[in-house]
């Protein structure tokens, strides 16, 4: 399936490329070496082979041997399997099926996901340092006021909401209402078993009355 | 079926002599080894690294097995290869023209690929190793540039273990008209243009093109396979039969 082998092809180029950058992914691998782990995502019914060795993952779709681990994964609990003490509670919940040693599992999610990549580090090479350094800081700042800047606007638009257009009400107000909701259902029950007691006393003044006419 | 009674084969649309034809195979490989690999981006459009991951998918390699990688030219196959089977595996680079070997030895070397793989010079009709040796023989694009394609096609049978299985990628004849027409108009006008600008070597490219041509289709060299022992011979079109990788087995 050439298209299957374009995506192998892809993941395989981009992992490697990564690696690249990665100055701990060689001891990563060193480790690894010579180790094929089945890996498949439960959504998708698409097996991929990663054979590593020290050199680079090579990733294939068909492979005839025997892997070393056998992994089977739902597609959220992809970035949970670097976390040691998560492993488990994921094998226990289902999303996690892993056949072969566990410990190769947590060291190929390191190897995949836990990348440190110096980035202004390699930026810094092509366009020397100042000029990484400034960019970086310029990105690292934008980050910040965007991000202080979404708070802002997210205040902003929940008071004009609730205060100018009064469209929507505020959360004061939703306690106050759904307080009077349970007083009114309180109040209401009490009402009901107030007519209860009275119509079941009228029935029994009612029986004995009868029953005193009877008599006579 | 290749060869005429007066000892004469072609190379390209030219007919030659049988025995001339080896030197100048050579020559022309002599002169793109150099710029091999990025040729072979070019012009195929990258799309070579898919056919060659489907040859991949399809040989069943594992660890610790013996592959033989003829005309492996500069040994694309071979590093895959070479990582899948380990340290208990063995891959060959063979070839036929030293220059493609020492570049491809170069090459391999670089990428740190070393202790499993050895190299040697062979010729593909006279394949110096043992009966039954091989798990795996890939011949990718080679078989067109070979002389005697059934002796060839023997030798290969002789050296591979019984269980093993033979992989030819090579050029073929697309399945679609509009392809065939394109694909004629790319080879013959753009190819040897492209050749002559990156590589300063159009005759070259113009022979690749020409041998392509004149190499037998998806059916007949099933049928090779098959004479000389090959079962369960099967192939599979890619790009629409502008590629086709045969694989046979032997018994």
């Amino acid at each position: 399936m050439p298209l299957t082998n374009l995506l192998c092809g892809l993941l395989e180029t981009g992992v490697n490329q990564l690696h690249q950058l990665d100055s701990s992914a060689v001891s990563k691998r060193k480790q690894l070496n010579g180790t094929i782990i089945a890996a498949s995502l439960k959504e998708l019914k698409l097996p991929l082979y990663f054979i590593i060795s020290e050199q680079q993952v090579d990733v294939l779709n068909k492979f005839e041997g025997e892997p070393d681990c056998t992994i089977k994964v739902s597609f959220q609990a992809l970035n949970k399997l670097q976390d040691n003490r998560q492993l488990t509670q994921l094998i226990k919940s289902g999303e996690l099926e892993v056949d072969g040693d566990i410990q190769l599992v947590q060291q190929f999610a390191m190897l995949l996901t836990d990348m440190q990549i110096d980035w202004e580090e390699h930026l810094s090479q092509k366009v020397g340092d100042v000029i990484a350094h400034k960019f970086f800081q310029h990105a690292k700042k934008a980050v910040q006021t965007t991000q202080t800047q979404y708070k802002r606007i997210e205040k902003q638009s929940s008071l004009y909401l609730t205060e100018e257009v009064k469209v929507a009400p505020s959360a004061l107000e939703v306690a106050y209402f759904s307080d009077q909701v349970s007083r009114l259902e309180s109040d209401t029950e009490q009402l009901l078993n107030k007519i209860n007691n009275k119509l079941e006393k009228q029935l029994n003044d009612l029986s004995q009355s009868k029953v005193l006419a009877d008599k006579k | 079926m290749q060869e005429n009674p007066d000892n004469t084969t072609h190379f390209g649309f030219k007919t030659v002599e049988e025995d001339k034809k080896v030197e100048l195979v050579a020559d022309v490989f002599h002169s793109v080894a150099a710029k091999y690999d990025i040729m072979n981006d070019v012009l195929s459009m990258g799309i070579h690294r898919i056919w060659k991951r489907f040859t991949i998918d399809c040989s069943g390699v594992r660890q610790g097995q013996k592959v033989l990688d003829l005309a492996g030219g500069t040994g694309d196959l071979t590093a895959k290869f070479s990582r899948i089977v380990g340290t208990k595996g063995e891959v060959v680079l063979a070839d036929i023209n030293d220059s493609m070997l020492k570049v491809g030895r170069t090459k391999l070397r670089d990428m740190g690929i070393e202790g499993n793989v050895s190299y040697v010079q062979a010729n593909a009709e006279e394949l110096p190793f043992p009966d039954n040796h091989f798990d795996l023989i890939t011949i990718a694009f080679g078989l067109r540039n070979v002389t005697d394609k059934d002796k060839a096609l023997a030798s290969i049978y002789r050296v591979l273990k019984p269980g093993g299985r033979l992989l030819v990628l090579e050029f073929s004849k697309p399945v679609y008209t509009p392809v065939e027409k394109f694909y004629d108009f790319y080879s013959f006008n753009i190819l040897p243009k492209l050749g002559k600008l990156i590589a300063n070597d159009s005759e070259s490219y113009q022979y690749l093109a020409e041998s392509i041509r004149m190499h037998p289709d998806q059916d007949t060299l099933k049928e090779m396979m098959n004479n000389v022992g090959f079962e369960g011979t099967e192939y599979f079109n890619l790009s629409a039969g502008i590629v086709a990788l045969h694989r046979g087995y032997k018994y």
